[in-house]
């Protein structure tokens, strides 16, 4: 580590012998170093050629610049300076106004060495932790600038375009409660004929959450190109997610497959909110658990599946937690009841409004209440069969 | 936004257990009061610790990662972690999560202590 290097300001010349022979020995082993000006003006000179000064020792009455003209200038160039002034015994009135214009300390004369010694390593200790906090701040600029190039990793990542066709529609709409979240959605075509329907809801929120969700929704994906069976997806991303999972991070997760030619859902419920079935009429059904456990918790576990048929004009709605326990300020919950009678209240609206009147009748509801989770939903509805190709 | 929910963690000591009862929310902004509660019993190498929800009103899914955290620990060192005094909102985040099948949860105390 290089010397420490303390600027002193004082006309009287023995001054800077004495401080020479009294700090000998921190100087002789490197950890201080004294540079001497004589007055206001040629400290300011010596602060230009040295910039790595941070502590400087003044003198009040000097030539051509006063110790006090000089700690004005510092306050103003020098910010990141700490100055202790040196002043005759009992001279208040200097004193206050030195304080007053941003000095740390003072020491008096005749000077007092042991004094000197400790207010220098007691303002040393105090610049040192307000670099380190400097630091920090500058880390935590760059970290929060980091998180905001992984907010757009994560947004990006997820299926842009809505597909729309003349036989379907989807909407979907994700909003973290931090910068990036746990939440994911997801969906892709499996054949001519079968889409994937994919929510999830990683426990926990931000970083450590945001990665999980990111594999999670690789090897769910992967295991669709693979397997029918949505319970053979999702013990299959179980495995991987329980394996040397001391974290104990899960995830809850719903997949479905909707084969369009008989409108026939089948999906598993890896412990996830059971989704909705918005029939034409507005009916509003609760899709049956699997009673099947969280992914991530527990190798070895075998996943159930449920069928379920949709009807022409039927619409899913499948939602992470965030919407139904988003709180008012009086710290009510939206609630599945609240849900359902938003969803079975408006039949036959676009899936893209559905999901953005569902967030906005929560964000209404919580009325200015901190969002707390993420709140994602996804929705699609079925607007005609899909004829099978002939053979 | 970080604002810490109101959680409170009280110990009560029973013939065969320790009785932890919680009272309030259990979510993501407080669960190292509830971490910090149960590391004493841990380290003092109990071998049972009976968790009383009846009085919490919420749990987040981080809130259950910290009871499957201890359930293991407890496991861990030949323990055993129990449940019980389920709400009904908490009785639904257990049985949605599929949680009820890893805990070893049960209806009140005196069926937790027979159990046990």
């Amino acid at each position: 580590m290089s010397a420490i290097r303390i600027l002193m300001v004082d006309d009287e010349l023995d001054l800077e012998l004495l401080v020479r022979q009294r700090f000998r020995r921190r100087i002789r082993k490197g950890e201080l170093e004294f540079i001497f000006a004589h007055n206001g003006k040629e400290a300011l000179e010596k602060l230009e050629e040295n910039p790595d000064i941070r502590l400087v020792l003044s003198d009040i009455n000097m030539p051509v610049m006063d110790g006090l003209t000089l700690l004005g200038q510092l306050e103003n160039i020098h910010p990141e300076i700490r100055a202790v002034i040196i002043s005759a015994y009992g001279d208040m009135e200097n004193i206050r106004t030195a304080m007053n214009r941003g000095a740390f300390d003072f020491v008096t004369k005749p000077i007092d060495f042991n004094d000197l010694t400790i207010t220098i390593d007691k303002t040393l200790k105090h610049i040192d932790t307000l670099q380190q906090a400097l630091q920090n701040r500058d880390r935590l600029v760059a970290l929060k600038q980091e998180l905001e190039v992984a907010r757009h990793v994560q947004t990006s990542s997820l299926p842009e375009a809505l597909p729309e066709g003349d036989d379907f529609d989807i909407g979907a709409v994700m909003t973290p409660a931090r910068e990036i979240g746990g939440d994911f959605y997801d969906f892709f075509s499996l054949d001519d004929y079968r889409i994937g329907l994919v929510i999830a809801d990683v426990s926990d929120k931000g970083v450590p959450a945001a990665l999980i969700t990111m594999v999670t929704r690789a090897l769910l994906k992967s295991a669709a190109r693979r397997h029918d069976s949505p319970g053979a997806c999702l013990a299959e991303v179980n495995e991987f997610l329980s394996q040397d999972n001391e974290a104990c991070m899960f995830v809850t997760l719903f997949y479905g497959v909707l084969d369009f030619r008989n409108g026939c859902l089948r999906y598993s419920n890896g412990g996830h909110n059971p989704p909705r079935l918005i029939r034409a009429d507005g009916a509003v059904e609760v899709l049956q658990l699997t009673g099947d456990l969280a992914l991530g918790v527990f190798s070895g576990h075998e996943f159930r599946e449920q069928a379920i048929d949709l009807a022409t004009g039927d619409a899913l709605f499948l939602y992470t937690d965030g919407i139904t326990e988003a709180c008012n300020p009086v710290n009510d919950e939206f609630g599945e009841g609240r849900l359902d009678e938003l969803l079975g209240g408006v039949p036959q609206q676009s899936s893209q409004e559905m999901v953005q009147s569902a967030v906005q009748a929560v964000e209404a509801f919580a009325d200015g209440a901190d969002q707390f989770d993420d709140m994602t939903c996804l929705s699609l509805r079925l607007q005609a069969f899909r004829p099978a190709a002939d053979g | 936004m970080t604002e810490q929910s109101h959680l409170a963690v009280r110990a009560e000591d029973s013939d065969k257990a320790t009785v932890l009862c919680l009272t309030g929310r259990l979510d993501g902004t407080n669960t190292a009061i509830l971490e910090a509660a149960v590391a004493g019993h841990l380290e003092a190498g109990e071998t049972l610790l009976l968790f009383d929800l009846e009085n919490l009103i919420y749990i987040s899914s981080a809130g259950l990662r910290v009871l499957l955290i201890i359930a293991r620990k407890m496991q861990a060192q030949s323990g055993k972690a129990l449940f019980c005094g389920f709400s009904e909102e908490i009785s639904q985040v257990f049985e949605v999560s599929g949680f009820k099948d890893v805990l070893s949860v049960y209806r009140g105390r005196a069926d937790a202590l027979a159990a046990a």
